[in-house]
């Protein structure tokens, strides 16, 4: 098998890695290696077309893919290889990462690791939400790839679950990809975005929000046909065939957990010290891994002050 | 109806392709006989088989001297070769049968005696301290347990789909998406309704599982009654399954089985099933109910597997019947082989059950003629356990799409994709990919690879049309 050295290893090339990477090159430390499980780099906002990114590190107003080009072309600029399609599924000594690829299996060993695996939406399942198990049922994740990336057809009257910021960036998809968003869901008292986001959204696409409600559950054979909602103790129905499940954010730190690293018992994030360090020396964590949920580019303004300490 | 008759009379229609029925094709596709496999669904082993709790049975703790207790236990050697010659997953986990109180400590002698009396006599009774010796993450509380180390878990999917794969190569006819509706009969033999087709042939062998009792009504056979029992279970993130190394069983009581906790082939655990009598067949529905009662068992089973993350939560349906025992009879007035009622077992029983179902084709009379030996199949691995293509070497040299992951949470690359939809039997849904595949089962449910499977799927799809 291959055996490699390199000074730093990141896993993902997201925002929150791209920057990090970055980073690091800047300050001197040359021998980097970026591993990227998906075939481009980006990340998330690579399928979240809508507007919105960049506000905050580059002062303007730009769509996802196209931020995630631009912090991907930095990395490249300067010369450092980001390895797509290939993922480091496995521990192969204390800084050493056993990682699959198009081109065969490698190790490689690295003086400091930076997980930047980023977070995922919980799905209906491990919400434990009852019911069937029909097609439409999407998280914003897999909706925005169906709708942006492969352009392929949703449906016609979705329920969104969840009013965070996602929830309305999953209404702006939704809107985009021609369903109607019929309502919001969420079990809180009020909605956890803007005030002026939720106001857009009802005034654009006229969709309800259910605070206090949960979802209880899924109906519908081999396509959505409704939802059953409960709200101060009494159930009805919504009739849909789509249904988003938005936020709800869980961390992908199974590459963390298989290094045993000391995970937060209710973010299941790796919990991290000076220089977000892990419980595993030489390891750290940053961007979503660590929740709560960061925007992307705030992910970015955080990894721009990313620094080993002691090198 | 525009209904035509296009093809010969078969010897043999099989109505039914899940475990049991794609078992008994492959039986009969030992011989030289013209065989009809035919499926409502649109994939083999899609009903009651894909939704199952994955054991490999000894048959320990069956009813004494049922016909279930012999088929199980002559089943359970029988697949435990075949899955190892036609590379179907199994591990070794053994089971551990727990008491939790004094009652169920008083049992375990009685299901010692009965597991015995099925000729098995490999159990052993031990302290709790071994019980905690061998798996510390139990919940407290524990006052014994039944050992049953030939109790093992295996790959549900691959089983149907190796059986129907090697009668598909031996000729059997396979019709899937095809829901027979009517069957007459005449002096020529059986017309077989279906899909807006005739099938004729001269003999039923009727194994449709929850419809078995439709199947039996449409040629004048009333004893049967299947009553689905819905059983839901609720599968926990691969991070889990360091916590545990076997199945953990419950004493059983009169309402049944219990729930239990297992590891699964593909690398998680698994806890349930419920079980509960219904009066729909097609209600695969998990409810609050279920999943609340099987999260408080599990809490005092293995609290710490509660701290997991949950990937899954489904419902299966056995099919339960009116009789105390597998209903497998054979109408020779009627030419006609009712095979009901087979329940949670029939995994485990389904090639014992083939092969019963030949010896009463044979004592009717029928010749059979010479029995020719079947080429092996050999089956993509699902298991976890075993070499799986992203970690092998060779396999990505040879082909760089076994080094392309696609479905990052279950390891599936690209490669493997590609097999399954090229593949004799090739899956007709995204759900159907994944049962050969594993692809979008995984923690994220499709978070990430979604919509690329599905563009894989329908690319790969099109084409074929």
């Amino acid at each position: 098998m291959k055996k490699t050295n390199v000074d730093v290893i990141i896993i993902g090339a997201g925002p929150a890695g791209l920057a990090a990477a970055a980073k690091i090159f800047k300050s001197g430390i040359k021998s980097i290696r970026i591993l990227e499980r998906e075939s481009v780099p980006g990340g998330i906002p690579r399928h979240s077309q809508h507007l919105g990114y960049g506000v905050r590190d580059l002062h303007r107003i730009m769509s996802g893919p196209r931020y995630a080009k631009y912090h991907a072309q930095i990395v490249s600029d300067l010369g450092i290889p980001i390895n797509c399609s290939t993922s480091a599924f496995d521990w192969a000594g204390d800084l050493t990462l056993a990682i699959t690829s198009p081109t065969g299996l490698e190790e490689i060993r690295a003086k400091k690791i930076i997980l930047a695996t980023g977070a995922r939406e919980r799905s209906r399942n491990s919400r434990l939400i009852p019911g069937s198990r029909p097609n439409g049922i999407f998280t914003t994740g897999s909706l925005q790839q169906c709708v942006y990336l492969n352009n392929q057809e949703i449906g016609k009257r979705a329920v969104i679950i969840g009013a965070e910021h996602v929830s309305f960036s999953a209404v702006m998809t939704l809107s985009h990809a021609g369903v109607k968003p019929l309502a919001i869901v969420t079990p809180e008292p009020r909605h956890q975005s803007y005030g002026f986001i939720r106001f857009g959204s009802r005034l654009y696409y006229g969709n309800k929000l259910f605070t206090d409600t949960t979802l209880v559950e899924i109906l519908g054979d081999k396509r959505v046909t409704g939802v059953k909602l409960r709200r101060s103790g009494r159930d009805f129905i919504l009739e849909c065939d789509t249904i988003v499940f938005t936020a709800d954010w869980m961390p992908e730190n199974e590459l963390a957990r298989r290094g045993n690293i000391l995970i937060d018992a209710t973010t299941k994030s790796p919990i991290i010290g000076r220089d977000y360090e892990t419980s595993r020396k030489g390891v750290h964590a940053i961007g979503n891994l660590i929740l709560p949920i960061k925007a992307a580019d705030q992910c970015v303004l955080e990894s721009r002050k990313f620094q080993f300490t002691n090198w | 109806m525009n209904f035509k008759d296009p093809i010969d009379t078969y010897d043999f229609a099989i109505v039914g392709a899940g475990v049991v029925g794609t078992a008994i094709a492959r039986e009969l596709a030992h011989y030289d006989l013209n065989l009809l496999l035919m499926d409502s669904n649109d994939d083999v082993g899609e009903a009651t088989s894909k939704a199952n709790t994955a054991i490999l049975h000894t048959g320990f703790d069956m009813p004494p001297r049922t016909l279930e207790a012999r088929l199980v236990r002559r089943g359970y050697e029988l697949l435990y070769r075949y899955a190892s010659e036609s590379n179907i997953a199994v591990e070794e986990t053994g089971a551990l049968l727990v008491a939790w109180n004094e009652t169920e400590l008083a049992e375990l002698p009685k299901i010692q005696e009965k597991a015995a009396e099925n000729s098995y006599l490999r159990t052993k009774i031990i302290t709790s301290t071994k019980l905690y010796d061998l798996e510390p993450n139990l919940g407290p509380g524990a006052l014994a347990a039944l050992t049953v180390p030939d109790e093992f878990i295996i790959d549900p999917w691959s089983v149907s789909i190796a059986f129907a794969t090697q009668a598909k190569r031996a000729g059997t006819k396979i019709e899937l998406g095809c829901e027979v509706t009517k069957i007459n009969r005449n002096s020529d033999g059986y017309e077989l309704f279906a899909h807006g087709k005739i099938f004729k042939s001269h003999y039923i062998i009727n194994a449709g599982g929850l419809n078995a009792d439709t199947i039996d009504s449409m040629v004048g056979l009333s004893d049967l009654k299947i009553t689905p029992r819905r059983g839901e279970l609720i599968v926990f993130d691969k991070l889990a399954r360091k916590l545990l190394s076997h199945i953990i069983l419950p004493v059983p009581t009169k309402m049944g089985k219990g729930v239990l906790i297992s590891p699964t082939i593909f690398g998680n655990v698994m806890l349930g099933p419920t079980a509960e009598d219904l009066n729909d067949k097609k209600n695969r529905s998990t409810t609050e109910n279920g999943i609340k009662t099987l999260m408080d068992k599990g809490k005092k089973i293995c609290p710490i597997l509660l701290e997991e993350e949950v990937t899954a939560t489904y419902a299966g349906l056995r099919a339960a019947s009116n009789q105390s025992d597998y209903a497998i009879k054979f109408n020779s007035d009627k030419k006609f082989i009712t095979v009901g009622g087979i329940r949670s077992t029939g995994l485990t029983s389904s090639m014992a059950i083939a092969e019963y179902v030949c010896e009463l084709i044979l004592e009717s009379g029928y010749a059979l003629g010479e029995r020719i030996e079947l080429p092996k199949i050999r089956m993509p691995n699902l298991g976890e356990m075993k070499l799986r293509p992203y970690k092998s070497a060779e396999d990505i040299a040879n082909n760089p799409d076994y080094g392309k992951i696609i479905c990052h949470c279950e390891k599936t690359t690209l490669g493997e994709i590609r097999d399954a939809l090229q593949s004799e039997l090739p899956p007709r849904s995204t759900n159907g990919l994944a049962r050969r595949t594993r692809a979008g089962l995984g923690r994220c449910q499709g978070f990430y690879c979604h919509s690329e499977i599905k563009q894989i799927f329908d690319a790969e799809s099109s084409q074929r049309k």
